[in-house]
């Protein structure tokens, strides 16, 4: 128990330390991301001490951007189901390690929102009057208790599988599906529930005739399904990015200076050592050891030899025996790290047992001594369970983040925007074909009422975004990044305007009593919100920083006492 | 570590220090925002008597220390067989907004920037589409020809929405009809304030201002005592004056003896006649199904 204590301590310190480390590009990032952080704190202190009149909120229009900002990014956490339904329910192998980045998102985001949640208040020092049991919590009658229930739920559920996940690939070991499946499917339910509830906040009052629409909630879900995969797609292709390791030609000439050299044939005590690294094999008897070492060999290599290159076709697997494999795979003319192993790992099983074309190129890091076996001898090895499952489980969770992923996410936006635009035109029929008085927020929406017309370029500008993104995402066009990125910037852009100043703002104009007065939000309020979306980025690139490594197996149990292993993000090819 | 990186890593950590220090520093103009006696104190309907008597002294204290006056402050309890009622003629109202002026001094709200409780909207003849009404009228003299005034405030709904909505219990209805706030327990989320169809609740956006010599003394817990910067507030029938025995501060002061006020459970009351009487009565958005305690008439 004290082991596996200080074992979870160690991972935790590990990956606190790790999120200090980076090359100069991240340190960059982060210095810009923390000024940001800062400039919105020095703002929000100004708030907290001269109250919300440093806003441009009043009493007729009582929300503004924060409250608008935090049912956009409750979208978004409630988007990261999306991801999963395709790998759990569908068993998408291909999306199964880019869950963990959605999950990742969905927690940043839900920090977001407690954030955004926060800087609304004007007691924030009352807060803890809104705990259960300490506090006085008017659950199930208040719609905003219930927000607080479920997002704090959500985001309890996330961390959990996330970080279960990825402690379990820490250790490498296969993670127990008892553990994480179940809180994956409550969390699918969750997902919907944590959007339904942020939707019913608005429908449920019915003083506010434009929110209290039966529709709002299909809308936020249809926004939410369109804006957060859209994000996920730019997030993931950042990361792809940044951790690539150099282009396509430069490595292709690399490689072709290295030359496979010929190895010595496998002996029982090759074996033996892979066994020091790999306690599984010590289960497999003496003869089959015996048997599998038939066409094995160990070669051993300099840095910067290519054991098995993406696209070629043959039969071997390998096993590291000493120093250390990275694997890597081309991208869009890029060479992005997959993983990398150390003693004991494996590589090219999977091409070597289905007799597929390899998917990734594996090259030696630093000077290594490798097992190389015919995929008849591996068959053999795993005929006992204990290296059946060893050799399965490490088989199916690989990072890869290829363009037929982010194709079936480009697919989910798709079918989601549809719907969303549909939606909004029928929340726009219903409002101006029945012509009753309650049209008037509509009205002064779309076209403005009484020489009021602040939010018509904004909820225009949502308009076109919105339709230029959805004929963009019909059209095949949008199968190329490049026209696929400006399409999800454009659906993320029109949607949070379509929320914020098109669906929280126009709910208190006209005032219940009729009268017009206008919302703008003040310059601090902007700073706020800028130095909270920082923040979120700020946490979203250290689960990143932490997560990377440890799916590419750079951070992992195995090289605890590894002092000399550098972890960066962009190692020297 | 070696010298090197331990002076890099020190210089990093004071540059952030540094920083950090520099953003919080508007937090040092922060002066009685709150005390850990407030911070800690009980939500109103969980006080022994005992602690209310502490919590009335602090108020009492901390009115004296900021207003140089030393204010009466109670806990009035509602009235055992009353329960209030509202009625306003609007045949009657002249649209004066003496109402409006009243209330502001009887209730000690901020002056700057002001919060009024009473907003009297200015309605086109033969029209009850509050859409149609105008909030700033200004002639020389009221009434105006081809108008009437309907002033609104909290209407003290059966079924109230800010109370349904509130997510700490910051508001409820109290025996005798009057919707309270504990103005201590409020977090200050506005949601009360969208779900109010009337327009009834007011948020101190900023520190309440009130000039040392316009301040009343006599003053309750769930009614007129101060507030503080970040709390929502709202007519509350006067409750200093209702519970003990007296008009609201509006009915009072109205030129026109457009407002009466009194228990609907007392058939004798005046209240009590007019529903009884009047064949015509409104309550407002009667469709919301908010069912207030505050119904307009019309002489006829």
């Amino acid at each position: 128990m004290t082991t596996a204590i200080r074992n979870y301590l160690v991972f935790l310190k590990r990956c606190a330390k790790i999120a200090f480390v980076g090359d100069w590009r991240y340190y960059v990032w982060m210095g810009i991301l923390s000024s940001i952080c800062l400039i919105g704190l020095n703002a929000y202190c100004k708030q907290f001490v001269n109250g919300l009149i440093v806003t441009g909120m009043s009493d007729e229009v009582s929300w503004g951007v924060y409250i608008a900002n935090f049912t956009f990014l409750v979208g978004v956490a409630a988007a990261a189901v999306m991801m999963v339904i395709p790998v759990y329910i569908y068993g998408n192998e291909e999306m199964h390690d880019l869950v963990i980045f959605g999950e990742l998102l969905a927690v940043a985001a839900i920090f977001m929102c407690l954030a955004f949640v926060t800087v609304d208040l004007g007691r924030p020092d009352h807060f803890w009057h809104l705990i259960p049991g300490i506090g006085q919590f008017n659950f199930p009658a208040s719609m905003l208790s219930w927000d607080v229930l479920v997002l704090n739920g959500y985001l309890l559920l996330n961390l959990h599988i996330c970080g279960y996940l990825l402690y379990s690939r820490y250790c490498g070991r296969k993670p127990a599906a008892w553990f994480y499946i179940p809180f994956v499917f409550i969390a699918i339910v969750w997902a919907i529930s944590i959007h339904t509830v942020t939707a019913f906040l608005y429908v449920g009052l019915g003083g506010r005739p434009f929110w209290n629409s039966a529709i709002v909630g299909p809308r936020f879900l249809a926004s939410a399904f369109t804006a957060g995969p859209a994000l996920i797609i730019l997030a993931l292709q950042v990361v792809r990015r940044v951790t690539a390791t150099a282009s396509a030609v430069d490595a292709e000439q690399l490689l072709d200076h290295a030359t496979l050299q010929a190895g010595r044939p496998a002996t029982l005590e090759d074996l033996e050592l892979l066994a020091r690294h790999l306690p599984e094999l010590a289960s497999v008897s003496p003869q089959i050891r015996q048997e599998a070492l038939i066409g094995a060999e160990v070669l051993e290599l300099a840095a910067g030899n290519v054991l098995l290159r993406q696209g070629d076709k043959d039969d071997a697997a390998f096993f590291i025996l000493q120093g250390r494999v990275v694997v890597k795979r081309e991208e869009n003319g890029r060479f992005r790290i997959i993983r990398s192993g150390g003693p004991g790992d494996q590589f090219g099983e999977i091409s070597s047992l289905a007799g597929t074309p390899r998917v990734a190129t594996a090259i030696t890091e630093e000077p290594s001594r490798v097992l190389r076996l015919p995929a008849d001898s591996l068959r053999k090895l795993m005929k006992g369970p204990a290296m059946n499952k060893i050799v399965r489980s490490r088989m199916t969770e690989r990072l890869l983040i290829t363009d037929r992923a982010l194709l079936m996410l480009r697919s989910i936006v798709q079918v989601s925007m549809l719907i969303n635009v549909f939606l909004l035109v029928n929340e726009v029929f219903k409002e101006f074909y029945s012509g009753n008085t309650h049209v008037a927020s509509a009205k002064y929406l779309f076209v403005g009422l009484h020489g009021h017309h602040a939010l018509v370029p904004w909820i225009w500008t949502a308009i076109a975004f919105n339709l230029t993104a959805m004929v963009l995402l019909v059209l095949p066009i949008s199968r190329s990044l490049k026209w696929l990125n400006l399409t999800c910037v454009l659906a993320i852009t029109g949607i949070w305007i379509e929320k914020g100043m098109g669906l929280v703002i126009p709910g208190f104009i006209p005032t219940t009593l009729g009268a017009f007065i206008e919302y703008q939000p003040s310059i601090n309020e902007t700073l706020v919100c800028l130095g909270i979306w920082a923040f979120g980025l700020l946490c979203y690139t250290i689960f990143l920083r932490m997560a990377v490594p440890i799916l590419q197996g750079r951070l992992s149990r195995a090289n605890e006492d590894a002092t000399t292993a550098p972890v960066t993000l962009r190692p020297s090819c | 570590m070696n010298r090197r990186g331990f002076l890099r890593s020190s210089a990093v950590f004071g540059v952030g220090a540094a920083a950090l220090a520099a953003s919080l520093k508007p937090l040092l103009e922060l002066k009685d925002f709150s005390s850990m006696e407030k911070f800690l104190q009980k939500y109103y309907r969980e006080m022994t008597p005992a602690d209310m008597e502490k919590v009335l002294t602090r108020i009492t204290n901390e009115v004296e220390r900021q207003y140089g006056l030393r204010p009466h402050v109670q806990d009035l309890k509602p009235m055992d067989g009353v329960s209030f009622v509202y009625a306003l003629n609007l045949t009657r109202c002249i649209g004066c907004r003496k109402c409006v002026h009243a209330c502001v001094a009887e209730n000690n709200q901020s002056r700057s920037p002001e919060i009024q409780y009473i907003r009297v909207l200015k309605m086109p003849h033969g029209s009850l589409d509050i859409e149609k009404s105008e909030h700033d009228y200004n002639p020389e003299k009221v009434p105006e020809k081809g108008f009437f005034y309907m002033p609104v405030q909290c209407q003290q709904c059966k079924k109230p929405p800010c109370v349904k909505v509130c997510p700490v219990h910051a508001t409820w209805q109290e025996d005798d009809g009057i919707v309270a706030i504990d103005y201590d327990w409020c977090i200050g989320c506005r949601y009360c304030m969208a779900a109010c169809p009337y327009g009834a609740r007011h948020f101190n956006f900023t520190k309440p201002l009130i000039p040392k010599d316009r301040l009343n003394p006599e003053m309750a817990y769930l009614g007129n005592r101060p507030r503080t910067q970040g709390v929502t507030e709202k007519c509350h029938f006067c409750i200093q004056r209702t519970r003990a025995g007296r008009y609201p501060a509006c009915l009072e002061v109205c030129p026109a003896g457009a407002r009466k006020f009194g228990n609907i459970l007392d058939p004798e009351s005046e209240v009590s006649k007019i529903l009884a009487t009047k064949r015509v009565f409104i309550q407002l958005k009667e469709d919301l199904g908010t069912s207030p305690r505050f119904f307009y008439y019309f002489d006829v």
